[in-house]
């Protein structure tokens, strides 16, 4: 991926997880060199490790200066490979402080364009670095969702016809007729909302499959379920297929469709009816609530055009 | 804690249910049913003043084993009908939700 593409991926995701912090993105497995080690020694270092800066640090952990590729070349060019890092490091060091939030750090990125930022503490201790490929591993760790968008997204919607045959996660198309279980969604009768993720779960339960699985299934199911019938004013579908290494399950409806998925996605945000938030619906947990429990998810949808929602579920293990 | 004793302590109604020899490690309070659903543990006690028909549904999804309704509320018929089906049960009280989670702690639930 070239240097532009990361930062456009970057700038697109940031705005979904501008919470995250410093601390949660840092490598904590942190070289650092102290300063009366040569350059040469940097160099080495650097080449075995493949990295291109190292900070350096006193006796007590704490950052006071660092060491780049860049200070590397000017000393051999120089020939004064074999001097101590202290004298030529880099002194004046933009670092991050553990709560600093991802906002700041890409514009931080952004800024100054060096490779890598030190994570530093209130008495300068150093406890992390942080470069673009850590912020990368972080967001899509944590929240395991495939979201499709812009240009892929318009894509697919430009093809309205495909989204209802296809994989929103792999693209192929999708064999309905051979799902393991299908339950078809009564979107009139709000008192049956959950019945069909209910016979799902003791479908699965059956199959002797690992029980928290079968519940995050289960849970992850429900509100999708619960959205066709609170929201779609259409009928639905629910297909499940069991996979030798995990779960699939695919829920969608020809209804009203969502306005905004981005909206939608947030916690609190919810456009049920009062007469619905009465009985305890809308919550704006829905969508939420199935990215947590779900491996990867992908939410299509245009107003008018119904919601396709796609959830794959693995084994966590122990958890 | 079995649920037996925590009816017996604490004066709960029996709405419906047969067999009360059923362990209950944990419990949770909530009205809106997402957050039941997201965040009630399984094997557990769900207080709250929800009462139609679809806190079955939450119930047998998450694994809660019994329904505490609170506020002197009472079920709708459906919603009995139903518990029986999916073998939750169901009790009743007039405290309300944070009496009775008083109530089960000290009977010694926690």
């Amino acid at each position: 991926m070239s240097e532009d593409r990361v930062d456009e991926l970057l700038q697109k995701l940031q705005k979904y997880f501008s919470h995250i912090t410093a601390a949660e993105i840092m490598n904590q497995n942190v070289i650092t060199l102290t300063p009366e080690r040569t350059l040469w020694q940097a160099k080495e270092l650097m080449k075995i490790r493949k990295i291109s800066g190292i900070p350096v640090v006193n006796d007590k952990k704490q950052l006071i200066g660092i060491v780049s590729i860049e200070d590397i070349i000017v000393a051999l060019e120089k020939g004064c490979i074999k001097d101590s890092i202290e004298e030529h490091m880099t002194k004046k060091v933009v670092s991050f402080s553990p709560a600093e939030s991802l906002d700041s750090i890409i514009s931080k990125f952004e800024r100054y364009h060096f490779g890598r930022f030190p994570v530093i503490d209130e008495s300068g201790k150093i406890l992390g670095v942080i470069s673009k490929k850590d912020i990368i591993r972080t967001i899509l760790e944590r929240f395991r969702l495939i979201y499709v968008h812009d240009e892929r997204r318009s894509q697919i919607l430009e093809k309205e016809a495909e989204w209802f045959d296809r994989s929103l996660i792999t693209g192929d198309y999708v064999k309905k007729s051979d799902a393991d279980f299908t339950f078809r969604i009564d979107y009139t009768d709000v008192d049956l909302a959950g019945a069909g993720a209910a016979k799902l779960k003791a479908f699965l339960n059956k199959k002797e499959l690992d029980e928290r699985l079968v519940r995050r299934v289960a849970i992850a199911t429900y509100e999708a379920e619960v959205n066709v019938v609170i929201h779609s004013e259409s009928e639905g579908c629910i297909y499940c297929w069991v996979e030798k290494d995990c779960i699939k399950v695919r829920v969608e409806d020809h209804g009203k469709g969502i306005e905004n998925v981005e909206q939608a996605m947030k916690e609190g945000y919810s456009t049920a009816t009062d007469h619905i938030r009465e009985l305890g619906f809308g919550a704006g947990m829905g969508l939420p609530n199935m990215r947590r429990y779900s491996d990867k998810m992908v939410v299509m949808s245009e107003v008018g055009k119904g919601v396709v929602v796609e959830m794959i579920f693995c084994e966590r293990g122990r958890t | 804690m079995f649920l037996k004793d925590l009816v017996a302590n604490c004066g709960f109604n029996v709405v419906s249910g047969e067999n009360l020899e059923v362990e209950i490690k944990d419990g949770y309070v909530g009205d809106l049913l997402s957050d039941v659903m997201g965040n009630a543990p399984d094997e557990s006690i769900w207080l709250t003043v929800q009462s139609h028909v679809n806190i079955l549904a939450v119930a047998s999804i998450t694994g809660i084993k019994a329904i505490l309704l609170c506020n002197g509320l009472s079920y709708e018929e459906e919603t009995i009908e139903r518990a029986k089906e999916n073998g939750i049960i169901l009790l009743s009280t007039e405290k309300s939700s944070f009496r009775a989670c008083v109530d089960l702690f000290k009977a010694g639930l926690r």
